[in-house]
């Protein structure tokens, strides 16, 4: 910093800490402020998505629209927020990405506003990613991922992630019921489409056999790229994008995508909105094949118009969930399952986890 | 605040007050407003069915039948529990070497102890991650030795916890002790010296005992701000390490039960203030001026006095030996290298966060391969980052001046008053630390979002002086503990008003325990990341927000370059400040 930044940024710190007492009476004004034209505050998840949907969407939407749009970092699980947000009506989020599960719990509490289209606008949508109050942007998928330097012979399913004899090595879980439980009966032999509705106690009885096995339990997503990268575990389940970034960064690993589980991301509107109608438009206009090829450039995740594959380079497209051939060996994570179940499901699996 | 106003007024006014307890209404008024209405709103919730709103007990009768929320409640209390007592075993020696100093000394070792506090927890909690791994620092360092020949598990078990909780919570301890310690009259040690007793039953009976006080306030604020940890116990713990703040969040945050989650942090409440009740029955720390009335008639004391003079015979016949084996040269020296011991833990997560932000690489590698000063680069040229960072020095700032007023002048009411409800009032103190900060944030949502102060900077200073009051409260009542009052007497025999004698006897004489309390207050705001999360709304971001939100995806070294760089400007801050205070 120069020093004359460093003066003006004093001078600034000085001025608000004087105009610090009218903030609190003039506060009101400074929540809701109109301008000329509409201005879209939308919520996404932060970090790289910031600058690679800034390419993709924002600033096109600007530049066709006229319209501004204004991005902050959301929470990864915002429905606290969004409820605080409808209630209270202050409306500091127009737009936020949700996950399938927030969209349902939100949908189930009558959060959301309609975004105003429908599948057959857009047929070539994944049917999964649109719903009355919600369109998906962008698709991840829970995998599992291996240190190459690490394992002698690369395992290529759940059965083999189970087999601590042919495949030795330090193995991380997820401390978390979502995702788990589905892996254990994938390991047991259930088929990919027959895993719903979830067998608990049969899921809960393949655990018990990986239990003593599992060195780290890990709680999130930064986490579990920092636990590959550095070598702490050889195997580890966890999302797609997190591993690429550390296999694109130069650690020796691999992405199993047999018996993946997907799900997707996408677009809502809290419900009673002012800005509703500039809304409902910045997220048709994210529906575009041409938009959502732009983030895969930096982002992992798997666009949802599959016409996206058009213009996506092969050699980028194995890198992500939605290609043909990584989609094909995977499966959609239920919503509809874990919603209804999620709650009980959890504290069982927390109480198995101290027995 | 209008305090000087109030005092001066105080003479008329006492007769209706007579143990100025007054003092204390504005702090009442203040946490009842921000802090139990809001927080009452969402715990109603957790006596009312989620769906049909009646009123029912059902949140309360799952968690009973269902023995996993008490298990938790259990570990997170034995955590807390061996947390409090680790930080005071190790910032006990760290605190008596401070206080022994020459001050002008002791300014600069201060800061040491203080520099992890200023590193951001997530920081530190990964550096730790990196300290201890399995491939990492140590367990390289101990194999290349030879002195193992498999990596040792140093984290994601209860001893990884245990180093993060005590390394975050051990600067707390000396803060808080510390300005007892210097209050302490050393010469009364070397009376008892005078008088024949040993050197250890000089320190046993006279020394530590005049320092409980301040070894007991570490205590309690250690174990009650542990309770609310998650991003230790998350990072660094095994599948047995699940503290409730994890459980209440996912509640809130990801189940939207908000009836259960009340009901979860109703439960910690409850059994949090029963242990704050069995604590002050113990120790005493709430009758903070009535010391000399109680003493005879506690048989606890003198189990006290006992236990004392058998630790002061054990400790000198320990010296004996010590001085036998190396030597009374050695013995003395046992006290600087403990105490440096205790400053290299400390410091060591800082040592590994300084070179990664000057990595060249994007992962927080150790030792980094290669040197860059992209991070720096990257922090210095976003608008966002430095405007996070000033906003969170402002609203730090002013919430060190309002927490530390209110917590002084109601510590001030408390030590002055004999009223039977210092115990009570005392505990409604301690309350913000004790609520889960993810229901304070929710419930000061719903009242801001009324007021009209969701984001705004006055929301978030408000809701961190609700937060940091607690830590000033009990660093101030700790001080005032060891008071002399007769200083105050003498004053007023001399002439002066209430007000002269406050701003140029009492305040003088307290002013490291008002330091202390404006660090914490300090540090409270400009470290917390749940009420910003809410009460921002991602538009008016704090540093720790923005941290957080660069981390949810992705871990890169821009998060220790901004500590680096926040650990040098506080640094330099205190420095001046020090300087300026003692013109040489």
């Amino acid at each position: 910093m120069t020093n004359g930044d460093m003066f003006c940024t004093r001078r600034k710190l000085l001025k608000s800490a004087v105009g610090l007492a009218s903030v609190a009476v003039a506060a009101p004004a400074l929540i809701g402020r109109a301008t000329a034209a509409t201005q879209l505050t939308i919520a996404d998840p932060g970090g790289p998505f910031g600058p690679a949907w800034r390419k993709a969407f924002y600033d096109p939407f600007e530049k066709a629209t006229g319209n501004k749009v204004v991005n902050v970092a959301r929470e990864a699980e915002p429905t606290a927020q969004f409820k605080a947000i409808v209630e209270t009506k202050s409306y500091t989020w127009d737009v936020c990405t949700l996950t399938l599960s927030a969209r349902d719990i939100l949908t189930k509490e009558n959060l959301l506003e309609p975004i105003g289209f429908t599948h057959a606008d857009v047929p070539t949508l994944m049917p999964e990613a649109i719903s009355q109050y919600w369109m998906g942007t962008d698709v991840y998928s829970t995998v599992l991922a291996y240190r190459t330097d690490r394992m002698k012979t690369a395992p290529g399913s759940w059965a083999d992630y189970w087999d601590i004899k042919k495949f030795p090595g330090r193995r991380s879980l997820r401390k978390n019921p979502i995702d788990t439980l589905e892996q254990a009966l994938l390991a047991d032999g259930v088929p990919l489409d027959k895993l719903y509705p979830l067998d608990v106690d049969r899921a809960f009885k393949k655990l018990d056999q990986i239990k003593p096995h599992v060195n780290v339990w890990w709680t999130g997503g930064a986490q579990s790229t920092q636990l590959l990268q550095s070598g702490e575990v050889d195997m580890i389940t966890g999302w797609n994008a997190r591993f690429q970034a550390a296999i694109d960064g130069g650690t020796p690993a691999k992405i199993v995508w047999n018996q993946g589980l997907y799900s997707i991301e996408g677009w809502a509107i809290p419900k009673g909105n002012p800005r509703a109608d500039a809304a409902r438009d910045f997220i048709r206009f994210c529906s575009d094949p041409a938009r959502q090829a732009v983030y895969t450039e930096v982002l992992a995740y798997g666009p949802t118009n599959l016409d996206a594959y058009k213009t996506i380079p092969a050699q980028r497209a194995t890198a992500l969930p939605t290609s043909p051939g990584n989609l094909k060996q995977m499966t959609v994570a239920n919503e509809d399952w874990w919603s209804a179940n999620r709650a009980a499901v959890t504290e069982r699996f927390n109480s198995w986890l101290l027995s | 605040m209008t305090a000087g106003a109030i005092v001066a007024h105080a003479p008329a006014r006492r007769r209706l007050f007579p143990s100025s307890l007054w003092l204390v209404v504005p702090g009442i008024l203040f946490l009842l407003l921000f802090f139990v209405l809001p927080v009452m709103r969402l715990l109603t919730l957790s006596f009312q069915d989620p769906t049909t709103g009646a009123w029912s007990l059902a949140s309360y009768w799952h968690i009973v039948k269902t023995d996993v929320y008490i298990r938790v409640l259990g570990i997170t209390f034995s955590i807390s529990g061996y947390t409090a007592i680790f930080s005071v075993l190790l910032g006990y020696p760290v605190a008596y070497w401070l206080a022994r100093m020459p001050e002008r000394q002791r300014g600069p070792l201060l800061l040491l102890v203080m520099i992890p506090f200023w590193t951001s927890y997530l920081v530190k909690t990964f550096a730790w991650t990196i300290m201890l791994g399995r491939a990492g620092v140590i367990n390289t360092l101990l194999m290349s030795l030879g002195i193992i020949s498999e990596p040792l598990s140093l984290i994601h078990n209860r001893f990884g916890v245990m180093v993060g909780m005590v390394h975050s919570m051990t600067p707390l301890a000396v803060v808080t002790m510390l300005p007892v310690m210097i209050g302490i009259d050393r010469s009364l040690v070397d009376a008892a010296k005078t008088l024949g007793a040993t050197p250890a039953h000089a320190f046993w009976t006279v020394y530590f005992k005049l320092s409980l006080p301040g070894l007991t306030a570490a205590g309690l604020l250690v174990f009650i701000s542990s309770l609310g940890f998650f991003i230790v116990p998350a990072l660094l713990g095994g599948r047995l390490d699940t503290m409730l703040a994890q459980l209440i969040i996912t509640q809130v945050q990801e189940l939207l039960n908000w009836s259960f989650a009340g009901a979860l942090a109703a439960m910690m409440l409850a059994a949090a203030l029963l242990s704050c009740w069995v604590y002050d029955r113990m120790f005493g720390l709430s009758s903070i001026s009535g010391q000399s009335g109680q003493e005879s008639a506690s048989r606890l004391r003198l189990v006290a006095q006992h236990v004392l003079h058998a630790l002061a015979s054990v400790s000198a016949r320990l010296a004996d030996l010590m001085r036998a084996v190396i030597g009374g040269q050695g013995t003395a020296r046992l006290l600087p290298a403990a105490v440096w011991l205790v400053l290299g833990f400390l410091i060591l997560p800082t040592l590994v966060v300084v070179p990664v932000a000057f990595t060249s690489s994007q992962f927080l590698d150790f030792p980094p391969p290669g040197y860059s000063l992209r991070w720096f680069d990257t922090y210095f040229s976003s608008q966002l980052w430095i405007s996070a960072t000033v906003r969170s020095f402002l609203v730090a700032t002013v919430t060190a001046v309002l927490a530390t007023a209110i917590g002084g002048f109601s510590a001030l009411a408390l030590a002055r008053s004999q009223s039977r409800w210092n115990g009570l009032i005392f505990g409604f103190f301690l309350a913000p630390l004790i609520v889960p900060r993810i229901i304070i944030a929710v419930g000061l949502f719903y009242l801001f979002a009324q007021m009209g102060l969701v984001a705004t900077n006055a929301g978030l200073i408000i809701g961190h002086t609700v937060l940091a009051v607690p830590f000033t409260f009990v660093t101030m009542a700790a001080v005032l503990k060891s008071y002399d009052w007769r200083l105050d007497q003498a004053a007023a025999t001399l002439g002066a008003n209430r007000l002269s004698t406050l701003t140029q006897v009492t305040i003088p004489l307290l002013k490291g325990g008002i330091v202390a309390a404006l660090l914490f207050a300090f540090i409270t705001s400009f470290d917390e990341l749940t009420i910003a999360i809410f009460i921002s709304g991602g538009i008016t971001t704090t540093l720790p927000k923005q941290m957080w939100d660069d981390m949810i995806l992705q871990l890169n070294p821009t998060l220790a370059a901004v500590s680096v760089v926040v650990s040098v400007v506080i640094t330099a801050v205190l420095l001046a400040a020090e300087r300026f205070r003692r013109p040489a």
